[in-house]
């Protein structure tokens, strides 16, 4: 399921009016930009809020400081990925759609 | 500060004056971004109907391969080495920094005899996932499909690619550690106790079996948010240094003026996006993938979760 094998299934489908091609297109075209575009808010915030909170965890307990820069990568990691599943999502829409 | 104000707004200006043209879009249709990542055969094989020819993502996994073996090995020679001698050098620092990282990792969310049995897997995987991600960004002559000619001789053009950035590579990684976190909680608890530990302590009578679900769903969403996080992480990464670094410019085919200043804009992103992937993105996805091994490995043989 790379790249390129997803848009050499695309272009197995046989192609259509030309307008109404380029229609389709247009129409994936901005629902990958929507979708992908959509599903960055959340984990934009969800990245803020867990750095916010670290910063604030470290204010409070700076003892605590290796133990939570260790558990801040992790909930980052796993926050920021959370963008690329609407991406990947996208991208099989756009070019399996 | 004035100056770079100035320098903040003459792209802006240059773009707004030059003549309507210059932003007029003529979408250069030859120009297709996925064949980046299309993977050529070099070496054709094929066994009984199933391709296993040798191409680009072939050669990235085998490079990574030998890079993790011959560290592993290099290490431990320098170590049994530097274990005669009193002085510590370069090399033990780094090894230091890297068995740290590990043991962290370990001790942090498995247990006892666990910790022994399973940290050399876990340095293992952390090494080659990191190993193939920093690949993925050295530029390496692997594009077969556009030639350079230099004095006659045709080398295929420097290409970003990463082993990583193929789907089946993360996949058969996750297949890998999800088998064994089965494995090593069967093997704990025998199956009938493994699979009623998966329902929450505090769950009884008819709600255990919508809770037993649930979980079922969620240990299939584990396969794919494992595998589809470090697949996605590289890809859009690639794709992003892809963009930024000229396949924009390409691909919009705005006229000169325009396409200096997309040009501008996008380069210094470009640099940009590859610290942040080389110096965060690559380290952190290995890391991630690691622990959340490390994770299932620990939940699946603890008693209660």
């Amino acid at each position: 399921m790379d790249l390129h094998l997803i848009s050499e299934l695309a272009q197995a489908t046989p192609a259509q009016d030309v307008a109404q091609e380029y229609g389709r297109k247009a129409g994936k075209a901005i629902a990958l930009g929507i979708g992908a575009g959509l599903g960055t808010i959340g984990p934009g915030i969800g990245v803020g809020y867990i750095f916010g909170k670290v910063i604030e965890s470290v204010t409070r307990q700076p003892e605590m400081k290796d133990e939570i820069t260790s558990i801040q990568w992790l909930g980052f990691a796993l926050t920021e990925a959370i963008v690329f599943y609407a991406f990947i999502f996208g991208l099989i829409a756009f070019f399996l759609g | 500060m004035r100056a770079r104000v100035l320098a903040l707004i003459a792209p802006l200006a240059l773009v707004l004056l030059s003549p309507t043209s210059a932003l007029a879009l003529n979408i250069n249709e030859n120009y297709k971004p996925q064949n980046e990542f299309r993977l050529d055969p070099w070496i054709n094989i094929h066994i009984g109907g199933i391709d296993l020819s040798i191409n680009k993502a072939v050669f990235y996994v085998t490079v990574a391969c030998i890079l993790t073996i011959v560290t592993m090995v290099l290490m431990a020679r320098k170590m049994a080495a530097a274990s005669a001698t009193a002085r510590p050098g370069r090399m033990q620092t780094v090894v230091e920094g890297y068995y740290g990282l590990i043991q962290n990792i370990t001790q942090g969310n498995l247990s006892g005899a666990m910790v022994r049995k399973w940290f050399p897997f876990l340095a293992t995987v952390f090494l080659f996932i990191w190993f193939s991600n920093m690949l993925g960004y050295l530029p390496l002559p692997t594009n077969t499909e556009h030639k350079v000619d230099i004095f006659g001789v045709h080398i295929p053009s420097f290409a970003l690619f990463a082993a990583t950035a193929n789907i089946s590579v993360p996949l058969v990684l996750t297949f890998i550690v999800v088998g064994s976190y089965h494995y090593e909680g069967v093997k704990a608890k025998g199956p009938v106790k493994y699979l009623k530990g998966w329902v929450h302590a505090g769950v009884e009578g008819a709600a255990a079996i919508p809770i037993f679900f649930i979980e079922v769903i969620s240990h299939f969403v584990r396969i794919v948010s494992l595998s589809v996080r470090l697949f996605a992480n590289i890809l859009a990464g690639h794709l992003l240094i892809l963009f930024m670094g000229g396949g924009l410019v390409v691909l919009l085919n705005l006229s000169i003026i325009g396409s200096a200043v997309l040009g501008l804009i996008t380069g210094t992103m470009a640099v940009a996006f590859f610290i942040f992937e080389v110096g965060l993105v690559a380290t952190l996805q290995a890391f991630i993938f690691t622990t959340l091994a490390a994770i299932y490995l620990g939940g699946a043989v603890a008693e209660e979760h």
